[in-house]
């Protein structure tokens, strides 16, 4: 016997009209009752599931982050950047006439994303996301690792104090990445590249050469990346009271740790172009919209560097870098 | 009479629909975390890069081979690091 019924046969003196009618009202109560239930656990499906129906509808096909026919692998090796912008066509606009990229545009659903290149070869990524309503957000670069094994590299890195902000995800063409900050609060991602990780090669102007973390703990961060990617860890001279270390791999310097100057707050990566002139290309960035946020300076190699925001405010860097110096080493070797 | 209903059922339904809405809200550990049409990357950071402060001597640049030598630094948080032998420097090799 269900409940409205059990209830209903336990009411004193009632006729058996009564009871029946007492039985259907409780059964309609009841039945309000589940159809609220229902309502409600709708509402919550409707508000956890979106990205995932999202995602089935339009599954994502990247581009191959490098044309290289060779399936070089490089751990620990910087491969790729993507940029996060609310305005896609004028970040376009920026580094098309900074760098002379063109760029390849993919849409899916509410994705959007465009691959710029240069002399036909892939260089970065950008994506358009709004800044969410009321928050006042810092558009940035985010920097991707090479790594071998996407699911093994989020483990080490979990495993020494990192904290996931994307797990891995492997997308057609392109690879398995995923999103961390390290142990003090640095933003970078991993990537397991599908075509490789490219040759290693001096960079052309206009593409990447170089990439700094600037870290309140330089020495805890070499730690965590020596742990997570194998880096062999070398620390610098310094004659301004930071500290300044060098990632390497392969032999090659691929990356240095610095500590934050005086007044950063942040903890991040930041990523360098090469440039013919650091002091040109600086003002180029500002007559097409951006700023300036580090002057150009002369930098331990010798060339100038500078550091620049593009017209929404993702600062990236500028580096001059002479082939000079590459016959200076061939002299040395 | 008093007949109670199981009303504790859509209570805590509501009550984990309102936990879901705010912690989408609230969001990450001060990052942006959406993720538009599925992708992984594409993170608006804090607000506040201050690139004042590169004061004269802030380097950040790779050195040259052979010319950024290190100076024997000691091993900060106990990992190791190459004392005495060159900082190698990025690749020199131009594209074939």
């Amino acid at each position: 016997m269900d409940r409205g019924a059990a209830a209903a046969e336990h009411l004193p003196k009632t006729t058996s009209m009564e009871k029946q009618t007492m039985k259907v009202l409780l059964d309609r109560h009841r039945r309000r009752a589940s159809h609220g239930v229902a309502a409600l656990a709708g509402l919550l499906a409707c508000a956890t599931l979106p990205a995932e129906g999202a995602s089935a509808a339009t599954p994502l096909q990247l581009p191959a982050i490098t044309d290289a026919a060779a399936m070089e692998h490089h751990p620990g090796k910087v491969i790729w950047a993507d940029l996060v912008t609310p305005d896609l066509a004028a970040a376009e606009r920026f580094y098309g006439g900074l760098f002379g990229w063109t760029f390849q545009d993919i849409r899916a659903g509410d994705f959007d994303y465009a691959v710029a290149t240069l002399g036909g070869h892939p260089v970065a990524g950008m994506f358009q996301k709004p800044i969410p309503a009321g928050q006042h957000r810092q558009p940035a670069w985010l920097t991707f690792i090479a790594v071998r094994d996407v699911e093994e590299a989020s483990r080490e890195a979990l495993s020494h104090g990192a904290k996931s902000l994307a797990p891995p995800k492997t997308y057609a063409g392109r690879g398995g990445q995923a999103v961390f900050t390290d142990p003090q609060g640095a933003v970078f991602a991993v990537l397991a590249s599908s075509s490789g990780d490219g040759s290693d090669y001096l960079a052309a102007p206009g593409e990447w050469i170089w990439s700094s973390l600037l870290t309140g703990d330089p020495g805890r961060s070499a730690g965590f990346y020596k742990a997570v990617f194998g880096y062999d860890v070398f620390d610098l001279p310094s004659d301004d009271g930071a500290q300044h270390v060098i990632l390497a791999a392969d032999d090659y310097a691929r990356a240095g740790i610095h500590t934050l100057p005086p007044g950063h707050r942040h903890p991040h990566w930041i990523n360098f172009i090469r440039v013919a002139d650091a002091s040109r290309s600086a003002a180029q960035a500002v007559a097409l919209g951006g700023r300036i946020l580090v002057e150009p300076h002369a930098d331990r190699h010798g060339g100038q560097v500078a550091v620049v925001a593009d017209p929404m405010g993702a600062p990236i860097g500028l580096m001059e870098w002479s082939d000079q110096y590459t016959q200076d080493e061939a002299e040395l070797k | 009479m008093r007949i109670e209903f199981p009303l504790w059922k859509p209570v805590l339904i509501a009550g984990a629909s309102l936990a879901v809405v705010c912690a989408c809200a609230i969001g990450g550990p001060g990052y942006d975390g959406y993720e538009g049409a599925g992708y992984v990357g594409g993170y608006y950071e804090p607000w506040g890069y201050d690139y004042g402060g590169w004061g004269r001597g802030y380097r950040v640049g790779p050195p040259r081979r052979g010319f950024g030598r290190d100076g024997g630094h000691g091993s900060p948080g106990g990992r190791p690091t190459h004392v005495g032998r060159p900082a190698p420097s990025i690749p020199g090799r131009p594209r074939r």
